[in-house]
């Protein structure tokens, strides 16, 4: 029996997204506003109404969006720690919020803006502390040259291919090729992706996401009071945060036992996940699946349900993730080919599917799942659903 | 013949350490690779940290792990001097090893062959100079 957590989304805004560092003379601020006002139009409110904010930690704080946007008073805010792996939660929070009575309408933000700096590079950025001492002697810059040893590992354990990594990009482009918003649109050949180069073998540079500015905006209430607004509501069917400790700071240690090494980290939020919802994997209409990394899409289907212990390539290599697939995934773009904002554009992406109004749209969707990405915990993920 | 990993230039590179990762840096300035268990279980642990977290003790004794081999490893481009310069290779390699189970050092891979590195290759510690310390790079073992 499938169960809901008595919170809607009901407002959706963004601003377009911008290739790394091309968002200038904007700020992140300025950013932020322009999403969160166009989330509170599509909702049919006003940031009078806003008492709550749920976000991601990014380098933005409470204070200066109050301050900017001219919100009141709060009567709720929290902030998800940690990397992408916990940005699905920020839904969790906000469900919080305005199922206790905490706050009546909570917005969540999510925002990217890398301006002098670069998301690909946080390793190499860190000071060297006495933990992190040794991914400087080993070169290891980026989240994507120490998810290279995840992915060789995983190729080695289950004789996953390349043209597994490569079917997720080239099934991402497929997606892109019709949508305004991607930022990455020209289809791609198994002969194209192979020739990319190395860029940290065996990724190549087509495995990596885009690195993108923007912000997007969601705003939550209870399902009760969705109900009197304009927008098709989106019941926020399950919302889940787990941190377990043999993922621990994943890509950051690097000593995870070997059962977990190769997977996304993520099998703990999905159990907890479906058994909150009620559901179950086949359930899921459409999937919106964190891509920072292709092969890290292959490991999170594993650890979905979606296909068994490494089994995730030759899932891909089937067509299984494509439009007209068993599971459709990322029918956006994705992070590979629309734009990375931290998980964001993927619940975007959810609602509109479940509003029927998605550019790619999955017939008769009417549940989703989005996940968030494979990082230091915690992890996160959230089921949406439709009242069709 | 195959291109080989480079050995990075370590010498202007300060390595921090605490109280509970001293005892490496010292042994590894006499050229000695040695991993923390706990003093109490036996549970190797790995960065070192202030408590075991299978009991929670704090002694912690330093061994030698015995025989490294490769786990995994990626090979990244280093641009070349110039823009149009053929880039070169380094190599970070996670090494486990024999007698410390449960835990993995990452480092980098020194003078292999690129197209001749496998999962499971043995390796042996070689130490190079930083600013303040002896850093543990690997090589392929011979023979």
């Amino acid at each position: 029996m499938s169960a809901t957590t008595g919170a809607a989304i009901v407002g959706i805004g963004r601003t377009p997204y911008y290739f790394r560092g091309t968002s200038a003379p904007q700020t992140i601020y300025e950013l932020i506003g322009k999403a969160v006002f166009a989330a509170l139009e599509d909702a049919g409110l006003s940031i009078e109404d806003v008492d709550g904010l749920a976000f991601f930690a990014a380098g933005f704080d409470c204070g200066t969006i109050m301050e900017q946007l001219g919100i009141p008073e709060l009567t709720f805010s929290h902030i998800v720690s940690g990397y992408g792996g916990g940005m699905a939660a920020i839904l969790d929070l906000a469900t919080m919020g305005v199922t206790t009575g905490r706050a009546k309408t909570v917005v969540c933000i999510g925002a990217s803006q890398q301006v002098g700096r670069r998301l690909g590079q946080v390793l190499g950025n860190l000071t060297a502390t006495p933990e992190m001492i040794f991914h400087r002697i080993a070169g290891l810059a980026g989240p994507g040259q120490a998810l290279a040893l995840s992915a060789r590992r995983h190729m080695h354990r289950y004789g996953t291919r390349r043209e597994a990594f490569g079917e997720v990009v080239m099934a991402s482009r497929a997606a892109a090729a019709t949508r305004d918003t991607a930022l990455r649109r020209k289809s791609l050949t198994l002969d194209e992706y192979m020739a990319s180069p190395m860029l940290a073998d065996p990724l190549c540079r087509l495995d990596f996401c885009l690195e993108t500015d923007g912000a997007l905006a969601f705003v939550v209430t209870s399902a009760e009071r969705a109900a009197d607004l304009p927008q098709e509501p989106v019941h926020i069917a399950a919302a889940a945060q787990v941190a377990t400790r043999d993922w621990g700071r994943a890509f950051f240690w690097l000593n995870q036992p070997d059962d977990a090494f190769t997977t996304a980290g993520a099998g703990a939020v999905a159990e907890r996940l479906y058994g909150l919802a009620g559901i179950r994997p086949k359930d899921i209409d459409v999937a919106l699946i964190y891509d920072h990394f292709s092969p890290l899409v292959i490991m999170q289907l594993e650890d979905y349900g979606f296909c068994g212990r490494g089994e995730g390539g030759p899932f891909v290599e089937s067509g299984a993730i494509r439009l007209d697939g068993a599971l459709p995934i990322n029918p956006h773009g994705g992070h590979l080919s629309e734009g990375y904002v931290v998980g964001m554009t993927h619940i975007h992406e959810a609602v509109e599917q479940l509003r029927g109004t998605a550019v790619n749209q999955v017939f008769g969707a009417r549940t989703a799942l989005v996940t968030g990405g494979p990082a230091p915990v915690p992890m996160s993920a959230a089921i949406l659903r439709n009242e069709r | 013949m195959s291109a080989r990993s480079i050995c990075p230039d370590f010498a202007s590179l300060e390595v921090a350490w605490d109280a509970w990762s001293k005892p490496f840096w010292q042994a590894a300035s006499e050229r000695t690779l040695v991993m923390p268990r706990c003093g109490a279980c036996g549970t190797f642990r790995w960065p070192v940290g202030p408590f075991c977290p299978e009991c929670h003790a704090q002694s912690v004794e330093w061994l030698p792990p015995g025989q490294g081999s490769i786990y995994s490893f990626t090979i990244l481009p280093v641009p070349g001097a110039y823009p149009t310069a053929a880039p070169s290779w380094r190599v970070p390699v996670l090494v486990e090893f024999a007698d410390a189970p449960g835990v993995r050092l990452v480092s980098v891979l020194i003078d292999a062959p690129l197209d001749a590195i496998a999962i499971g290759d043995v390796v042996e510690p070689d130490w190079r100079p930083a600013a303040n310390a002896k850093v543990p790079v690997f090589r392929l073992a011979v023979g």
